[in-house]
Formats: structure tokens, C-alpha cells, sequence
């Protein structure tokens, strides 16, 4: 009894310390941070981007450096300042052994696992990715890296405009099923690549679906919000009107951070997904819908009363011929 | 004078019941497509979708054809309406077609092959073939490649305004498709008009024996 409840509380503090460290690592990416904090984390970054950025390789602060192992790290300031981390210091992920030159041999394997700030994040994802076709082959192989470029990566409600957030999450997808050479660097040796294109066949205006919604509006298991259960093509949804309806599961995917703003614009039902995409049987307007009713209605109704006036004014006339 | 005249030739009455069965195939699935959640649905969306595009396409050959024969043959004088005294000659059929009917009176339109509708259904006609059907058909190939669409249209995407107009225009063409059902009973039988355009014979008073359904030059 006694064994049970020490468990408990070990449990219990494990998930307020995983939520009290994640609740401060997103403090640390989105609220504002104070000028001088903020000047100081950029004067430190701009330590590490002094050699690994283009720039950097381009003119390297040091002679005695490996240009060629160089040229592999490189990183984009500019694109690491926009990112959900640009906020952190690289050392913060990368250890105080980055700060110094030379860096140490293994400094690589030193890197911080992402659930040393994300705890309750990865406790959360890890049971959707345990259940995703990545991990059935690849567990070993995968990790959030291969997925998330944390130099670049931006978080959806960062992001904000849908068309940004397809770009960023399909450019991940496509990284590897779209290439022969980071394909074959996840997937069992006997497997081949899938032609993109061919097994896409079957989904009319596939160019416009890849260009309207993620691969993984289709790729998680439908009914629920967001998941990190990426399915095989065997599993993914093929209910078009899983999107294709007025409670298009879009508006808890890809549109969910763009919700709030929901205005009914026009009369149009989920109006907001309207400046960026219509789609058939999610973007309509009642009012047209019951216009075009009402007329059917009336249209109906009229010949209804025509067919009824005709037909007592042929039995009354018929009657009005016949002998007394 | 009882007369029997050849009015409808087969090409016209092949195209028209084509036309008709590819019309309800569109209205069942463009329904399903745009209502795919509710009652209104009768085939499955992603089947809605590839018979809609197939019907569409094929809709769109048949108007080709329509356009061309029409040209040829001199057809499409029948659908231009024709002034002077064309209001008045639309009131005289509304009338009748409100009263006169009822009454049992003769139908002010008597179709000889030179003037197949009476004027209201000439402009009728001449609205849908040759205004809505081509807004339709327009819309619904940008609809079929929809990559054709502008990018965004009144800061909007710009397949919305498409959409709306494709939508309200197919709504037009069933509604008057209903009503033109209906018309179809007001012959000298309700089902007389049904058998000429089947057959393509005419049962009627006719002042000439004219039996050419080209258009006299």
C-alpha cells in the first residue's frame, strides 16, 4: 500500500514538473522578454552564427577551422530569430561545451532532448507517435528532428496564415517521400519509395489538396484534434466529407488558431477559411442555400395549384357539355 | 384543319433527352457535392465528385454539338425572340396559360416548323442556352481545373466568386428544368408535347403543310 502511494506521488511530481518546465519553456518562446534579456540572448547567438551561418563560411573569424564539417551546420539567423526558438540561446539546447573552440568531439551527442523544456508535450505525443507508422519500422531512427527542424520550425499558432503553416508541415513530409536518398534513410532497405503523385491518384485536384491542406489533415486519425498518429495510406481518411461538410474537421486542424475570428462573413458558414480556400460543402451561405429553396418551394407549390385549377376546370366544363 | 407535322428532327430530340438525363445526373450529384452533409445527399461525395466532372464534361461536348447543328441547320433563329409586339405576344401566352387554359380556349401559339415557341418560351429558351448554360458550363470547367482560378478575387480565394456564380447559375438551370417539366404538360394533352419530342410529330391546327423544320429563307 504503502509501495502504491510512494509511486503516486512520484508520478504526480513528475507531471507537475514536466507541466511547470513546459509552461516555462513557452513562456520563454512567446511572451515578451525584456530588452536587455533579449539583447543579451542575441549577442550570444551571434557568437555561434559568427561561424555557422552562410556568412560565417563565407568569412570565418578563425583560420584553424574545418571549412568542409563547417559547411554541414550551417544555420539562417534570420530564420532562426522568426522560429518558436529564436528566443533561446543555443547553448541552451546545445550545452556550455558549444561555447568554447574547439568544440569537443562529441559535442553532438550532447545536444538536450527537446522533452528537457516540452516535457508534457512529448509525454502527450509520445503515445500518438508510438501508435504511428513511423515508429512500427523506423522507432530507432526517429526522433522529433527528423520531423522538426528546431532552427526553423514554427509552431501553427505562431504562424497564423493557413497558407504558411501547409508550406512549413508539408515541406516535412515531402523532406523524405519525396526524396529516394531521405527516404532510404528511414525505411527498411527492401522498401522503395512510393511515387508521391501516383498513389495520390485517386483524390480529385490533388495539386489544389496539397496546396489547401496538410498531409496530415488526411494522415491522422479522423474525429479528433491535431495527432502525431501518422497513418499509412492504408489508414488515412478517405471521407471527403470529413472536410467537405459545414463541421469540417478543418476547424479544429489547420484552421483551429484562425476560429476565434469567425465572422460569418457574407452569411458564408466558416467564412473564415474563405480568403484562403473554398471548399465545396464547408464554405456555404444558408441564405442562398434557403433562397434557392424557397423559389423550389414556390415553384412546386405553384404547379401544384395550376395542376389542381386545371384539372376542376376540365371536370367542370366536362360536366357543364353533358345532356341533362 | 387537323394537321401532322414533321417538327423536331432527330438530332434536336436526341440532343434535348441527352441533355435532360446529363441535367438530372448533374443536379442529383452537384446536390450531393454541395449538401454533402444533409438529406439532400443521394451518392457519396467522392462518387458525386468523379460523376459530376464526367457529366460536366460531357454536358459541354453536347453544347458544342447544340451550337454547331443549331448553325448548320438554321436551328437557332427558333431562339431568338423576336420584336415588334413580342411583349404583347408574351402577355397573350401568359394569359393564356393562367386562364385561357382553364377556360378550355385554343392556344394563342400554334408550332409550325418556322416558329417552334411561342415568344415567352423563345426568350425562355434563348435566356438558359445561350446566357445561364454558358455561365455554367464556364464556371464549372474553371470549377473542373482549378488551378485556372485567379489566386484571390475580391480578397477572397479566387475560386470563391466562381464557385457562387457556378452554384446559383446550376440552381437557375434546374429550377427552370422543373418548371420546363412542367410546361411540357400544357399541350393540346398533357402528354402530347412529351410525344413530340419523342417522336417528333407535331399533332395539330396547322394553317400550312409545311413538314421542313428548316427555317423558310
Amino acid at each position: 500500500m504503502q509501495k502504491r502511494r510512494r509511486w503516486l506521488a512520484i508520478a504526480f511530481g513528475l507531471i507537475v514538473a514536466s507541466m511547470l518546465s513546459a509552461s516555462a519553456a513557452d513562456a520563454q518562446s512567446t511572451a515578451a522578454l525584456d530588452p536587455a534579456k533579449l539583447a543579451e540572448i542575441r549577442d550570444q547567438n551571434a557568437k555561434c552564427f559568427a561561424c555557422h551561418s552562410p556568412e560565417g563560411l563565407k568569412s570565418p573569424p578563425r583560420q584553424d577551422m574545418d571549412l568542409d564539417k563547417l559547411k554541414t551546420m550551417l544555420h539562417d539567423p534570420a530564420l532562426y530569430e522568426t522560429s518558436s526558438h529564436g528566443r533561446v540561446e543555443c547553448r541552451t539546447c546545445h550545452g556550455v561545451g558549444a561555447t568554447t573552440f574547439p568544440h569537443g568531439a562529441n559535442l553532438k551527442a550532447q545536444v538536450s532532448p527537446c522533452s528537457e523544456c516540452h516535457a508534457a508535450k512529448v509525454f502527450r505525443i509520445e503515445t500518438q507517435f508510438d501508435a504511428s507508422v513511423h515508429a512500427k519500422t523506423q522507432k530507432d531512427k526517429f526522433t522529433c528532428w527528423s520531423c522538426h527542424d528546431g532552427h526553423v520550425y514554427n509552431i501553427a499558432a505562431k504562424i497564423g496564415a493557413p497558407h504558411k503553416i501547409i508550406a512549413q508541415d508539408n515541406a516535412m513530409c515531402l523532406d523524405c517521400h519525396n526524396s529516394d536518398l531521405q527516404f532510404s534513410k528511414f525505411a527498411p532497405v527492401d522498401k522503395r519509395r512510393p511515387l508521391i503523385g501516383r498513389i495520390h491518384e485517386w483524390l480529385p485536384n490533388t495539386q489544389l489538396h496539397w496546396a489547401a491542406v496538410r498531409c496530415v489533415e488526411c494522415h491522422t486519425p479522423a474525429g479528433r484534434g491535431f495527432s502525431h498518429e501518422i497513418l499509412d495510406k492504408s489508414k488515412a481518411e478517405k471521407n471527403c466529407v470529413s472536410c467537405h461538410s459545414r463541421d469540417s474537421s478543418l476547424r479544429t486542424r489547420l484552421y483551429r488558431h484562425l476560429l476565434a475570428e469567425e465572422e460569418e462573413t457574407l452569411g458564408f458558414v466558416n467564412s473564415v477559411i474563405l480568403p484562403h480556400a473554398y471548399i465545396i460543402g464547408a464554405t456555404r451561405n444558408p441564405w442562398i442555400d434557403g433562397a434557392v429553396g424557397a423559389v423550389a418551394a414556390l415553384l412546386i407549390v405553384g404547379m401544384l395549384v395550376h395542376t389542381v385549377l386545371r384539372l376542376g376546370a376540365a371536370l367542370w366544363r366536362r360536366r357543364g357539355r353533358r345532356p341533362a | 384543319m387537323k394537321t401532322r407535322i414533321y417538327l423536331l428532327p432527330l438530332w434536336l430530340r436526341l440532343w434535348h433527352w441527352s441533355n435532360a438525363v446529363l441535367i438530372v445526373i448533374l443536379t442529383v450529384t452537384g446536390a450531393s457535392l454541395h449538401f454533402s452533409d444533409t438529406h439532400l445527399t443521394m451518392v457519396s461525395f467522392a462518387r458525386a465528385a468523379q460523376i459530376h466532372d464526367i457529366a460536366g464534361m460531357t454536358i459541354v461536348a453536347l453544347y458544342v454539338f447544340f451550337l454547331t447543328a443549331n448553325a448548320v441547320t438554321g436551328n437557332w433563329w427558333q431562339y431568338i425572340p423576336k420584336p415588334p409586339g413580342i411583349m404583347a405576344r408574351s402577355l397573350r401566352v401568359m394569359r393564356y396559360y393562367a386562364f385561357g387554359i382553364m377556360r378550355g380556349e385554343r392556344d394563342p401559339h400554334e408550332p409550325t416548323p418556322d416558329s417552334n415557341f411561342n415568344d415567352m418560351q423563345a426568350s425562355a429558351y434563348f435566356a438558359i442556352m445561350y446566357l445561364v448554360m454558358p455561365v455554367v458550363m464556364i464556371t464549372g470547367l474553371i470549377f473542373l481545373f482549378p488551378l485556372t482560378a485567379p489566386d484571390r478575387l475580391f480578397g477572397l480565394d479566387g475560386l470563391f466568386p466562381v464557385a457562387v456564380v457556378h452554384y446559383m447559375a446550376g440552381a437557375a438551370v434546374v429550377l427552370f428544368a422543373i418548371l420546363h417539366v412542367y410546361l411540357g404538360t400544357l399541350g393540346h394533352t398533357a402528354t402530347s408535347q412529351y410525344k413530340t419530342m419523342i417522336t417528333g410529330w407535331h399533332e395539330g391546327d396547322l394553317p400550312s403543310g409545311r413538314t421542313s423544320s428548316r427555317r423558310a429563307r
